[in-house]
């Protein structure tokens, strides 16, 4: 047992400091406002008091800390992307993921099980050799495998599909990881607020305040913040927030939903998704099946569930392990997706002078938890935007320059 | 399940229909700046309300308009495109 | 030690048929109709389970699927709830979740040291140093899960209905049954669901130890069974909520979709325990879990134990327990006043002694923690939940049935939009607001005098008449009178805890005060810290108490604290009911059974089967390809092409229509001439490419690609509105058979299947006739994909075999082969032609694969025009190119999507990369640099294995032409 374990028992109280605190009043002017208090919106507070050691930060959340997307995924974490600078950057999330839980000190149970991407079809064999010809150009560990691979890692997978969509191969990624998501946005905001940060729950922004094509101010449910510098990272609420500063954006509300099974002794080791059976899942250290599938087709705002998603998703699900016609779905939910065109995020300056935008998150948003936070702090704090995140600038859709991401989104019958 | 009233074969499910995205003004290729073309082919109106929406029904092969509140998902009213007034 | 009572009318066993099971290894019997906690309990069981975390020994805390303290495996099921699942005769079961069984469960020992273990401690420990993580995590994950899966488990494939009724009634209790005769007898189709094996709710259990309500029940289903528009669905609950009143009920054999003009909500509630130390125990349950014991399964709960209340419900309890023959040694009551006198005096007349402002400060464990030995009892103050044990006292005892108030069975209301608010006059949440065709009846609604939930059953079903724009009544349900059905705080501190609010996940009041001061003291944060609520009952006898126990915490009213998002499955649900039947139709060519027969391999392409080669013993499939493919370079080939999108425009401005539609110009199109037709989207990116022939002057005929045939379909429509252009539109992909003819000798075979002079000169390449093949009506195009020298027949679907057995009898003296679509890919591949989807991305643009000359930017508007014009002015990036490997080339094969390597930066990709007999090397298509694009320029391809292989631009076709030969 960990020493620490042993100090909970020696001691009579329950003596665990808040995580952060609990603040009613935010003052009248702030160095920044993020808002949006899920991952995101948390780690660019932790590092821009860390990095950049502007600590005069107010984060505006409408509910609770990451009870948004951050609280609603399937907690995936990968970077075996198609553009080379879309690995470089998830591969930057992956490398301070794996440092996270010490840089914290919470146990984010940051789990690497290595990620399979099963292909059942011709075109998509040749869309995994893609991806992974380009993931070990940046030298990230991806590769083609053959069904017997698979079949090692995971034994019960039905390889034929129930003779419906036999698989070929996969994309073999090994940093693939899951990870405990709640506890990510939980482990900034103690960090941020340690450093300063002044974390608002139940904190709406009804306004953002803008003179002269510059951020002078946010109008809150708590009054009026001044303030030269917002970051924009609410992900589905993304375009109500750019419409109050009249920032265009391509982006689209989709659900995304997911369900989670009864928890069950742990067999499924890796991450396994198959893009023609539209399924991902992977087994949670509670012992859950956590399943996800694609997203709603049509534009809604809300986080209602479906049926026919959950039809659809567990038919699949038997397609490749039979076995689990009677394990049960305990609960199935949705979030709000952010989709791009080009399925790539869009980060960085806008049109309006100090207005940030951290969004475009579609269904792709965890992963980039760190990242993400760190390459907006450094927007925030030099104006600038690094060299990293210059493929995501909302500039690209007027230059023709969508990210290649969706090349491999689109490829194939 | 959603139920999507087509107004020529009456109310279906939601699984018939292919969602078409916001009825929207091309402006006049002629006459507009790169900038406006670039905006109208990339961006789209986001945020939620009531919006005309095209929607298709499939085994029918049908497109029409749909007002519908991308909100609550309630569909306020269905007519064939360019026939909203008769309603 | 039987603790089974004397038959009873109404129970739920049959005791004329006797079956036996195992549990844990013994052998039991039981009756027909027994759930397995109901049998092992009359035979004197106690101990059915441990728990999740602390593996503690657990017996009945609900009886009714609100917990899941018994969860067993059959060896072949897993997660079997025992509360609510009968046996079937042989059946053998064991605990889920125990090393050793429940009786000897090695991990009993996590029981003691739980305080190493407070609530988030996996978030506190584990993660330093960061390689030992695994090592922890790999306990935790064996630690955690409930059954083991049984990989050897069967499909199963359970059917699904759909039904359509003017009213669903959700629950079959008195206010539920009531709305639902009301209903009926206004006229309505109604549909009664309840997740019970048998009708009435609480009516078939809370008797308050007179058999009165038992008739009343039995009146009451009779007059349901006399009316023909009532469908009673028993054993089959209601799973979610979604939108437009579809409602799935899941019952053993499958789901029905009920899709319902209105649905009335008369679910009742569940009742929450109150928490003192030890309120797990075997032997300590709800009191209403008493009375199913009693008076559903005929069994004694206990020899002799304690009511602990805090409501006019635990009076009733008492009443049952006594009527059952159970010594009941005291009523202990929470309240210091408020009981209702009529119950009290009732249970005092029956000589039990009521101890009011008293709680149970403690249950003491038997040895083993197997069961209850005794409680102890000491007052209560209600205002500050303080408890004074100086004046305790202990009551020996073997069970303690608990009433101190209920949670609403609301979940399908809050999915469907329901604003709830706090009643005080009841202490519980009540729907505030209900959205339309939604109503709610009975407990669930706040309602608990009998007479008053029929009533309200009544009104409800009058709101619905209204609805539904039908007469109704006005019925009058009187306001709550009396004490609240539900105690505010039954919640009873103590120093050494184990005082659980959470059974499922082992969550005890501390962990709620303790997560709360770390500063998860918002519902939903500690429903996330603590997991309160999120084992598989999900939150049915926690999620109250959670409520109440933050808002003493935070010093809120209850309503300020709210409640968690309530999400599907009321009860978790099968995957193999959700899933269905799976099933995964298919379009099939006129065609497909002599493919069948001729032993073809089908690939799926969009919705439609595809032969894609023809298998040959003793051969591999890429051995069979060449050959197929050499057929078509050397003599002739056939392919099934039945599944091209194939649509007829005709009117007035159809060649307009194509203008816009395609990048070329139609207007100008010869009639009986073909052009390629290449479509691009809004963005100007490569979307499809086909070929438009002209049969006349407002008469065209066009085919797209297979997989985008739908969505091509779907755009011309859209597009034909929007322009207001004067063209009919017919989709005739299914109506019309295609076979191609290609190689040198497919003018000789087809000559003889047709009337039409088909010398090159009469019919030169790239024009279409129509005419007759082998006596039926057909069009002929001669079109070069696969070979320049082709002929694409295009005939009714229901005369394409004809035609196909045809064209094989005409060929077969000139070495006529069937090919499939593999060796097409290779065919045209060879010809030099792009394949759309295949040569190109979501981002591909005209400019980037050479289709320059496709794209006529003089003429007026088309689809993608203007974004063309915007791309054309900047810098290209990427150029598809034709490539060959050298002849001498032996190294490894470069693959499709290889990358094309210069200085060390990617380029581009390789896209189509084949073998070709006929050219006599490695053949493909490239990106690379636009600098790197002209014929005999060499690039460098990455293989697998990181080899750089050198290629060279070439000029397609690779392969010589015929010339029109």
């Amino acid at each position: 047992m960990p020493y620490r374990l042993l100090k909970f028992a020696l001691k009579k109280e329950h003596d665990e400091p808040r995580f952060f605190r609990a603040l009613e009043t935010p003052k009248k002017s702030y160095d920044a406002v993020i808002i949006g208090g899920g991952g995101h919106g948390l780690a660019a507070a932790y590092y821009l008091a860390k990095d950049h050691g502007i600590t005069n930060v107010a984060v505006l959340e409408r509910g609770y800390i990451g009870g948004g997307n951050t609280g609603r995924n399937t907690t995936i974490v990968r970077s075996n992307y198609l553009t080379p600078e879309g690995v470089n950057f998830y591969d930057a999330s992956v490398k301070i993921y794996e440092g996270l839980s010490e840089e914290l000190d919470l146990n984010l149970f940051y789990s690497t099980r290595g990620h399979f991407t099963l292909a059942h079809t011709e075109s998509a064999m040749r869309t995994m050799r893609w991806r992974a010809e380009v993931n070990k150009h940046v030298g990230v560990e991806s590769y083609v495998v053959g069904p017997d691979e698979i079949a090692k890692a995971c034994p019960q997978l039905d390889l034929s599909c129930s003779g419906k969509a036999p698989i070929l191969g996969a994309l073999f990624h090994a940093p693939g990881s899951v990870a405990r998501h709640d506890a990510v946005a939980w482990g900034y905001a103690r960090g941020a607020d340690r450093l300063g940060v002044e974390i608002f729950q139940n904190t709406e922004v009804t306004g953002i305040d803008v003179q002269g094509g510059k951020v002078a101010g946010v109008q809150t449910s708590r009054g009026y913040i001044a303030t030269n510098r917002v970051l924009s990272a609410v992900a589905g609420f993304t375009p109500r927030v750019c419409k109050m500063v009249d920032v265009k954006t391509p982006i689209v509300i989709h659900p995304l939903q997911a369900c989670v099974t009864e928890p069950m002794k742990p067999w499924l080791d890796t991450i396994l998704v198959s893009g023609s059976l539209h399924v991902y899942v992977s087994q949670s250290s509670r012992g859950e099946l956590v399943m996800g599938s694609s997203l709603d087709p049509y534009e809604v705002h809300s986080t209602r569930s479906s049926l026919d998603f959950v039809e659809g998703l567990t038919s699949h699900m038997l397609d490749m392990f039979p076995f689990l016609s009677n394990i049960k779905v305990v609960r199935q939910w949705a979030g709000m997706a952010d989709m791009t065109p080009d399925f790539a995020p869009i980060m960085g300056k806008t049109p309006v002078d100090g207005f940030y935008l951290d969004a475009g998150w579609g269904t792709w948003g965890f992963k980039a938890t760190p990242i993400s936070g760190k390459t907006m702090a450094e927007t925030i704090a030099r104006d600038k935007a690094p060299e990293l995140i210059h493929s995501f600038r909302l500039s690209r859709f007027e230059d023709y320059e969508l990210t290649g991401e969706k090349g491999a989104a689109s490829v194939g019958h | 399940m959603k139920l999507i009233n087509c107004p020529i074969n009456g109310v279906r499910p939601v699984s018939e229909f292919v969602f078409g995205g916001e009825l929207r003004e091309m402006p006049d290729p002629d006459q507009c700046s790169d900038a406006d073309w670039a905006t109208y082919v990339h961006h789209r109106n986001g945020a939620p309300g009531l919006k005309k929406e095209w929607w298709y029904h499939a085994p029918s092969g049908t497109w029409f308009i749909a007002e519908r509140n991308t909100m609550t998902e309630e569909i306020v009213r269905t007519y064939l495109f360019g026939q909203e007034e008769e309603k | 030690m039987s603790m089974r009572l004397p038959r009873s009318t109404g129970e739920w066993i049959n005791r004329d048929k006797v079956i036996k099971f195992s549990f844990e290894g013994k052998d039991y019997t039981a009756f027909e109709g027994d759930t397995v906690s109901s049998a092992l309990w009359a035979a004197g069981e106690r101990a059915l389970g441990r728990s999740f975390k602390y593996h503690r020994p657990r017996g009945v805390l609900s009886f009714a699927n609100h917990d899941v303290n018994v969860m067993l495996t059959d060896g072949l099921d897993t997660n079997i709830r025992g509360d609510v699942v009968t046996i079937r005769d042989g059946q053998k079961f064991v605990a889920v979740n125990t090393d050793g069984g429940v009786r000897n469960d090695k991990n009993k020992y996590i029981d003691s040291i739980s305080p190493l273990l407070p609530v988030g401690f996996y978030y506190k420990a584990f993660h330093t140093p960061r390689r030992m993580f695994p090592f922890w995590e790999n306990i935790i994950r064996k630690a955690a899960g409930l059954g083991i899966v049984n990989f050897n488990f069967p499909r199963v494939t359970k059917r699904k209905l759909n039904r359509h009724c003017d009213l669903l009634v959700i629950g079959a209790g008195p206010a539920g049954l009531s709305a639902a005769l009301v209903a009926a007898e206004a006229g309505l189709d109604v549909v009664v669901v309840d997740e019970n094996q048998y009708a009435g709710g609480s009516l078939s259990y809370d008797r308050a130890g007179s058999g009165e309500l038992a008739t009343k029940l039995a009146d009451l289903l009779s007059m349901v069974n006399r009316t023909p528009n009532i469908k009673l669905y028993t054993g089959a609950y209601a799973a979610g909520y979604y939108t437009d009143h579809l409602v799935p009920i899941v019952r053993a054999d499958g789901i029905t979709k009920v899709r319902a003009k209105s649905v009335i909500v008369a679910s009742g509630a569940f009742e929450q325990p109150p928490v003192f130390r030890n309120n797990d125990l075997p032997g300590v349950m709800l009191g209403s879990a008493a009375q199913r014991m009693i008076h559903r399964y005929s069994t004694k709960p206990f020899d002799k134990g304690l009511v602990v209340t805090a409501n006019d419900h635990g009076y009733r309890v008492a009443l049952d327990l006594i009527e059952a023959g159970v010594k009941v040694l005291a009523v202990v009551d929470l309240r210091a006043s408020g009981q209702n006198a009529d119950l009290m005096s009732n249970v005092v007349r029956k000589g039990i002694a009521v101890h009011t402002g008293q709680c149970v400060y403690e249950a003491v464990p038997t040895e083993g923690k197997f069961g209850v030995k005794e409680a102890v009892v000491c007052p209560f103050d209600e205002a500050t939940a303080t408890v004074d044990t100086s004046k305790a006292v202990t009551i020996p005892c073997d069970g303690i049935a608990m009433s101190a108030g209920w949670a609403p069975a609301a979940a399908l209301l809050y999915q469907a939009g329901t604003a709830m608010r706090y009643d005080y006059t009841v202490q519980q949440f009540v729907p505030a607001k209900l959205p339309a065709g939604v109503f709610a009846a009975g407990k669930v609604n706040g309602v608990f005098d009998l007479a008053q939930r029929v009533h309200d059953g009544a009104r409800a079903a009058n709101d619905v008449l209204r609805y539904l724009g039908k007469p109704a009544a006005d019925v009058v349900v009187s306001e709550h009178a009396g004490a609240a059905p539900s105690h505010p705080y039954p919640v009873v501190p103590h120093p050494k805890a184990k005082n659980f609010v959470d059974f499922d996940e082992d969550l005890q009041l501390k962990d709620f005060i303790n997560g709360a001061k770390e500063g998860f003291d918002n519902i939903e944060l500690m429903k996330r810290f603590t997991t309160v609520g999120m084992g598989p009952s999900q939150g049915k006898h926690s999620n109250m108490n959670a409520i109440r126990i933050l808002a003493r915490i935070r010093g809120l009213p209850v309503e300020k604290i709210g409640t968690t998002t309530a999400r599907p499955f009321f009860h978790p649900t099968p995957i193999g009911h959700l899933a269905g039947r799976g099933l995964h139709p298919h379009r099939l060519t006129p065609m497909h059974a002599w493919h069948e027969e001729a032993g073809a391999e089908f690939v799926e392409v969009g919705p439609w089967m595809r032969a894609a080669y023809y298998k040959k013993p003793g051969l591999s499939k890429a051995e069979i390809v060449q050959e197929e493919a050499l057929a078509v370079r050397h003599a002739a080939g056939i392919i099934d092409g039945g599944s091209l999108g194939k649509f007829e425009l005709q009117g007035p401005d159809a060649s307009e229509f194509l203008n816009r539609f395609y990048t070329g110009i139609f207007s100008s199109q010869k009639i009986g001439e073909t052009r390629y037709a290449l479509m691009l989207d809004e963005a100007g990116v490569v979307v499809d490419d086909g070929v438009v022939s002209r049969l006349g002057l407002e008469s065209f005929y066009v085919t797209v690609s297979t997989s985008n045939a739908a969505a091509v379909y779907r755009e011309m429509q859209r597009c034909l509105q929007t322009w207001k252009l004067n063209v009919g539109l017919t989709n005739v992909t299914g109506a019309v058979g295609l076979i191609n003819v290609a190689g040198p000798k497919a003018r000789q075979i087809v000559a003889k299947t047709t009337s039409l002079d088909i010398s090159d000169k009469a019919f030169p390449f790239g024009e279409i006739r129509e005419t007759e093949v082998a006596g039926v009506p057909a069009r002929i195009i001669r079109v070069g994909f696969v070979s320049d020298l082709a002929f694409e027949i295009h005939m009714a679907a229901g005369y394409a075999r004809h035609v196909w057995d045809a064209l094989l009898a005409a060929g077969k003296d000139e070495g006529l082969r069937p090919f499939g679509t593999d060796a097409q890919r290779l065919l045209r591949l060879e010809m030099g032609n792009h394949l759309v989807g295949h040569d190109t991305d979501g981002l591909t643009n005209p400019f980037e694969i050479g289709a320059e000359w496709a794209i006529k930017m003089a003429k007026g508007f088309f689809v993608g025009q203007r974004s063309l014009k915007i791309i054309a002015k900047r810098p290209l990036k990427k150029r598809l190119v034709p490539f060959v490997l050298d002849e001498s080339y032996k190294g490894q094969m470069p693959q499709e999507c290889n990358l094309v390597i210069e200085d060390g930066q990617i380029k581009g990709r390789t896209t189509s990369v084949s073998y070709s007999k006929s050219a006599g090397r490695v053949i493909g298509f490239a990106y690379v640099d636009p600098n790197q694009a002209s014929p005999g320029s060499r690039f460098n391809i990455r293989t697998d294995s990181g080899v750089m292989v050198k290629a060279t631009v070439v000029k397609a076709p690779f392969v010589s032409l015929q010339q029109g030969a």
